[in-house]
């Protein structure tokens, strides 16, 4: 009795207690202590590298990284993974003084560690360690950055780890299906999206990480921060002693290639008949951070799809019990758009309806004002979360380092929280109609279609295409001949192995080859007595031997056909037909075409001649010469030139120079060119359009207009 | 000490450059810690850092997978999702109504589970489910969906989340410093009176979580397939994901019986590091965790794994590129030679100049990775010293096998004094480098506190590490790496089918 009486007197006491406890609606919070971020201090040195530093005394420890502008951007057509090797093998391939191995041992006994890498968009060399062995690994550090070695035995091992990571890309089903959404946005035959294979790796040597490095490496390219437990003045005087006698000079690094804005609608489908489960991938291009829509982009991103309380985690975790990862996110980058990404896995049998869902969710947000409650949260998480960007003062620095890097003001985080604060519901709608394009969305999904069930992805009424996840084998012929190898050869075998080094840079022979047709429009500037007139010209060309060209000029059209033998010429003279001299004069234009001249190896009659270490000389069977300068740092052929008399006067020498190589379907072509003629400027072209084999057709090229 | 004269002398040097630096000792750093129990059994860590007005949070709940009922395995990890479902005051439109809606899909579910033991026609089948989805409907009416996510979220909540391991399930997130009172209130309320709402949905979430995790993965079904191997009698054979057939059979009462059996403050440590004030957070741990009635603390798993024999070998076919897995027996945490094993698993695959590294990876090139790693799946219990690698294209499972067990038979003869050296100081500065979070500390010490007693052997530990010779490596090494006491498991790719 006495037990049951204590015992209902303890339930009591615990109701008791239960009622003093608020409502969490009720609880009021004290304004949050403010701390002051911490002011990184700056400076440049005389060699021009830009210096951050934080002493932050809490742990006795120091670290620093030197942020270096380079990526795998600028990674060679032919050399893909170049950039990423160069990064690695910095460290592993040890310093003039010591090998990799060494620095390793040295290390690792004090506990200390020394990286390099390259990424996309920058690169650089990290350190950290106890502080009593900071000048000991700042000696390594700079040695690392300034000095690598890419000593072979590395170099090879690394080239080995690459060729084994080719075979294992295709392991894991969400990695196939988030790398296949990037590079299908971002589009496959550019540097933000082209895929690494085995003959790349192969084509790399060491010549080629020492010459990369020697590119970018340079005092003026880099950002160094140190962080830690050290003495402001006393670490920039031993930064002073350390790094002030390098002084590499390059030439300003350039921007990184632009990324192309097309839509790429439709479903992608990797096969993989092993999972269970679908890993989907769904968005377009994303934008740029200091885009001033972002807030509410981001905004409107969360309030989609990112953390528990989205709309997608709701509906298709929550609601339907489809998925136990789903996510979406505007993703903007700070020089270059991100990726408005949706991703998440469900099983097989949901996969269909699933990504209806998530359509429909996204139409949602482009019809209707998200509600009052869903925008405070979304805003609400981003602002009382803002302290946790200040929680350590090691991000104050990082954060400055990035902006630095990326030309963003030093305030740009408090302005983006302001901004955010200003996000109303009508801004949401408003950028998820503008910015957020469901029917141009591009959805890769890898998984087992076998197991679809009830409902294919046909359903979803958008064309389904199969991604093709194949791994090319390595090609059997022997790897072109790097400059260094090429240095070595007599003549005739060099003048290939330079040939060869820009069929490689140039997409291959086999794609050049496959040039049928050629369409190019192109927007001229030339000299026309003392000024420049400006022009269009429209050059239809059917290989070997046929071209149609069509010109407006200042002093009106003038259409020009020939198909290597006869032809005409329109001009507002009126119609006339080619005369020798100018039937000489066409055949020779196709003769020093790039494509044609990239193939020459191929062509009966035609002998290709080393000149120097970077150009060849190229003879046709009818003694017209042409020689073609290759860039030694990419072996694309940037310099064409060659004799010609014109109508009325002696021979001149002329000098094409051709730059902004891009991408053609499989072929990378000049996009802009410039003309000398006896060493001065005559005319330039921009490239407006180029088509590869469109289906040119001789009856249409020789007709008259 | 029983170092040799020379290696003794490089460690006190070492030691002393580092143990004497201000911030890391344990006495320096005992300072900044507050410990308390409350009546009912539920123990709190605090450690004071003031650098910036943050908070993290670590619930530490002693009971994990090898808690699971006999034919429940998933149940903690079933459990853990329910903890984020909210209570009867947050998630709920109309608590009273929802709970009868609650009560409703039980009895349905009820009814349907016995017509089908009964081997009902399909009409009464189908009626009844068409009875169960209505009862969820009905109660779905009532839910706020996620509102426990979301007001931790719009208070600016930094990394929610909560993992279910083999030994424990862990709750963590951070608050700015101003939103402590909150968390006491929402961590204590869904401990305190959760409401299991959407239970049958969430169990799809599970299940989908096993998809992607286990079933889509080489290295998640082989795993699998090792631990069933190993292991023949102790949980440590499934793993917290569960079995398929399981999960899908989970009911909401099972999960919420499992939930008053662990969930009880005495098997509860909660760890708190950031800018806290001591004397508020007692007040507030009493004031909220006060209200948990004290309940006796669960048993520990009792099943004790027979001794195994002879090496057991298991494979398994799959498309993804090869990889190869030993594992050996080894004793539980509280065995002498635990930290024996971690420097062993650390000479064998720890950063660059590891054997296994230079072995493995550099000089023969047999592999693209290799690693070691001292206690898997748990350690509460006997468990596995486990080595794995990963091999390059071109060398095969054999080599990658061989290679390895030429490695481990060099340690159990040959330790070089650089080696353990190197060892020592990398763990030593390993210590200072995880001061510096506190989201790890919150983790760490509540780890330590409970499998030790204390979170003070996170820092004595270095200082009987210092102890261990290389005698002790091939000692340990001789003793558990042993061929009997292995288990062997790899995946070979199908060959390449005719015709295509």
């Amino acid at each position: 009795m006495r037990r049951a009486l204590l015992l209902s007197l303890t339930i009591f006491a615990a109701g008791l207690f239960a009622q003093k406890v608020p409502d969490y609606k009720a609880l009021k919070y004290p304004p949050l202590r403010q701390v002051a971020p911490p002011v990184p201090i700056s400076f440049t040195l005389p060699n021009g590298i830009r210096v951050f530093m934080l002493e932050d005394h809490e742990l006795p420890l120091i670290s620093g990284s030197a942020l270096v502008r380079t990526g795998n951007l600028f990674d060679p057509r032919d050399k893909k993974g170049l950039a990423d090797l160069t990064g690695s093998i910095m460290r592993s391939g040890g310093t003039h003084a010591k090998s990799g191995d060494e620095i390793d041992d040295d290390l690792e006994s004090i506990a200390a560690s020394v990286e390099s890498s390259i990424g996309e968009s920058s690169g650089g060399v990290s350190f950290n360690c106890l502080k009593e062995n900071a000048d000991h690994v700042l000696g390594i550090f700079k040695d690392v950055l300034t000095n690598p070695e890419f000593r072979k035995d590395k170099v090879e091992l690394a080239k080995t780890q690459a060729l084994s990571g080719i075979s294992r890309r295709n392991d894991d089903a969400g990695g196939i299906a988030a790398r296949e959404f990037a590079n299908m946005i971002y589009g496959r035959d550019t540097p933000w999206g082209w895929t690494i294979e085995y003959d790349d790796i192969n084509r790399i040597h060491r010549e080629d990480m020492v010459a990369f490095h020697k590119r970018y490496f340079f005092p003026k390219n880099v950002i160094l921060s140190v962080y830690g437990d050290f003495s402001a003045a006393e670490m920039r005087a031993k930064l002073e002693r350390l790094l002030g006698t390098w002084n590499a000079v390059e030439p300003e690094v350039p921007p990184f290639p632009p990324v192309e804005k097309v839509w790429h609608p439709g479903i992608w489908l990797g096969e993989r008949d092993d999972v269970t489960q679908t890993f989907f991938e769904i968005g377009h291009l994303g934008g740029l951070l200091n885009d001033p829509e972002y807030p509410a982009l981001e905004v409107a991103g969360d309030i989609l799809g990112s953390g528990f309380s989205s709309r997608l985690v709701e509906k298709v975790r929550t609601q339907l019990g489809y998925a136990y990862a789903i996510s979406a996110s505007w993703g903007a980058g700070y020089r270059s758009p991100g990726g408005f990404e949706i991703s998440g896995s469900t099983k097989s049998a949901t996969t269909t309806d699933t990504i209806r869902v998530i359509r429909e969710e996204v139409e949602k947000m482009r019809t209707a004002e998200v509600t009052p409650d869903e925008l405070r949260i979304a805003k609400d998480a981003v602002l009382n979360s803002f302290v946790f960007s200040f929680d350590r003062p090691s991000k104050t620095l990082n954060r400055l380092v990035v902006y630095a890097y990326f030309g963003y003001p030093a305030d740009f985080l408090n302005q983006y929280q302001k901004a955010v604060d200003k996000v109303t519901a009508a801004d949401v709608l408003r950028v998820a109609k503008e910015r957020f394009h469901p029917e141009e969305f591009t959805i890769v999904a890898v998984g087992n279609p076998k197991a679809f069930g009830t409902m294919p992805l046909s359903e979803l009424k958008v064309p389904v295409n199969k991604l093709d996840l194949t791994i090319p084998p390595p090609s059997p012929e022997t790897p072109p001949a790097t400059a260094a190898v090429v240095a070595g050869l007599e003549s005739k075998e060099k003048g290939l192995a330079i040939l060869g080094r820009a069929q490689v840079a140039m997409g291959g022979l086999d794609h050049l080859r496959a040039v049928k047709d050629l369409d190019t429009s192109t927007d001229i500037k030339f000299q026309m007595g003392s000024s420049m007139a400006s022009g269009k010209q429209h050059a239809l060309r059917i290989f070997p031997d046929v071209l149609r060209q069509d010109q407006e000029l200042p002093f009106g059209k003038v259409d020009v056909y020939s198909d290597g033998k006869t032809g005409w010429i329109l001009s507002p003279q009126g119609v006339t037909a080619l005369t020798p001299p100018v039937a000489q004069q066409i055949r020779q234009e196709m003769f020093r075409n790039m494509i044609s001249l990239a193939i020459s190896n191929t062509v009966p009659g035609r002998t290709v001649n080393a000149i120097d270490d970077n150009t060849v000389e190229i003879t046709n069977s009818e003694g017209d010469k042409a020689r073609v300068a290759m860039d030694p740092a990419t072996g694309l052929p940037s310099k064409i030139s060659y004799m010609t008399t014109p109508i009325r006067g002696a021979p001149v020498q002329v000098v094409e120079t051709y730059t902004a190589w891009k991408a053609v379907n499989e072929v990378m072509l000049p996009f802009e060119y410039e003309i000398e003629q006896a060493g001065k400027k005559f005319a330039e072209g921009k490239i407006t359009s180029y088509r590869i084999n469109s289906g040119l057709k001789l009856e249409d090229l020789s007709k008259k207009p | 000490m029983k170092l040799g004269s020379w290696s003794g002398l490089v460690a006190a040097c070492l030691l002393s450059s580092i143990a004497l630096l201000p911030g890391q000792s344990l006495s320096d750093f005992e300072k900044t810690v507050t410990e308390f129990t409350l009546p009912n059994g539920l123990h709190f860590i605090l450690i004071e850092r003031h650098q910036a007005p943050v908070v993290s949070f670590n619930t530490y709940v002693n009971a994990g997978s090898v808690d699971d009922p006999p034919h429940k395995t998933g149940l903690a990890h079933m459990m853990e999702h329910m903890a984020f479902k909210g209570t009867e005051t947050i998630g709920t439109r109309n608590w009273p109504l929802e709970k009868k809606a609650l009560a409703g899909i039980e009895h349905a579910y009820d009814l349907l589970d016995a017509a089908r033991a009964k081997g009902s026609d399909e009409k009464t089948i189908a009626t009844l489910q068409t009875g169960l989805k209505e009862a969820m409907e009905k109660a779905d009416s009532y839910v706020v969906p996620n509102e426990y996510d979301k007001i931790v979220e719009e208070n600016g909540g930094a990394g929610l989340n909560a993992g279910t391991a083999e030994d424990a399930t862990n709750y963590y997130y951070s608050f700015p410093s101003n939103r402590i009172e909150l968390w006491f209130l929402l961590e204590s309320e869904r401990f305190l009176r959760p409401v299991f709402r959407e239970f049958y949905k969430e169990r799809d979430v599970v299940r989908e979580e096993r998809r992607m995790r286990v079933e889509s993965s080489a290295q998640g079904l082989l795993v699998e397939k090792m631990l069933l191997a190993a292991f023949t009698e102790h949980p440590y054979r499934y793993t917290p994901g569960g079995i398929a057939e399981d999960i899908e059979n989970f009911r909401m009462p099972e999960a919420f019986a499992f939930f008053k059996r662990y969930y009880v403050p005495a098997n509860i440590t909660i760890g708190i590091a950031g800018d806290v004030d001591p004397k508020e957070c007692r007040r507030l741990a009493e004031k909220y965790f006060g209200r948990l009635p004290a309940k006796p603390a669960p048993p520990r798993v009792a099943t004790v794994e027979p001794v195994q024999t002879t090496e057991r070998r298991v494979s398994l076919e799959h498309q993804e590129q090869p990889i190869l897995i030993m594992a050996y027996k080894r004793p539980d945490h509280s065995d002498p030679d635990d930290l024996v094993l971690d420097v062993a698993s650390e000479i064998l695959a720890g950063g660059r100049t590891s054997l296994m590294y230079r072995e493995l990876v550099r000089d023969q090139k047999v592999a693209l990775a290799a690693g070691a790693q001292s206690s898997f799946p748990g350690d509460k219990y006997p468990n596995l010293f486990l080595v794995y690698v990963v091999p390059n294209m071109g060398r095969t499972i054999e080599q990658s096998e061989k290679a390895s067990l030429d490695l481990i038979e060099r340690i159990k003869t040959r330790i070089e004094p650089g080696e353990l050296e190197r060892v020592k100081t990398k763990l030593r500065a390993g210590l200072i480098r995880r001061l510096d979070s506190n989201s790890g500390l919150a983790g760490d010490l509540t780890y330590y506190h409970v499998a030790f007693g204390t979170w003070k052997r996170m820092f004595t530990d270095i200082g009987e590490m210092e102890k261990i010779s290389g005698a002790d490596v091939m000692r340990v090494a001789k003793k558990y790496l042993v061929a009997e006491h292995r288990t062997v498991a790899w995946t070979y790719q199908p060959k390449p089918k005719e015709g295509k």
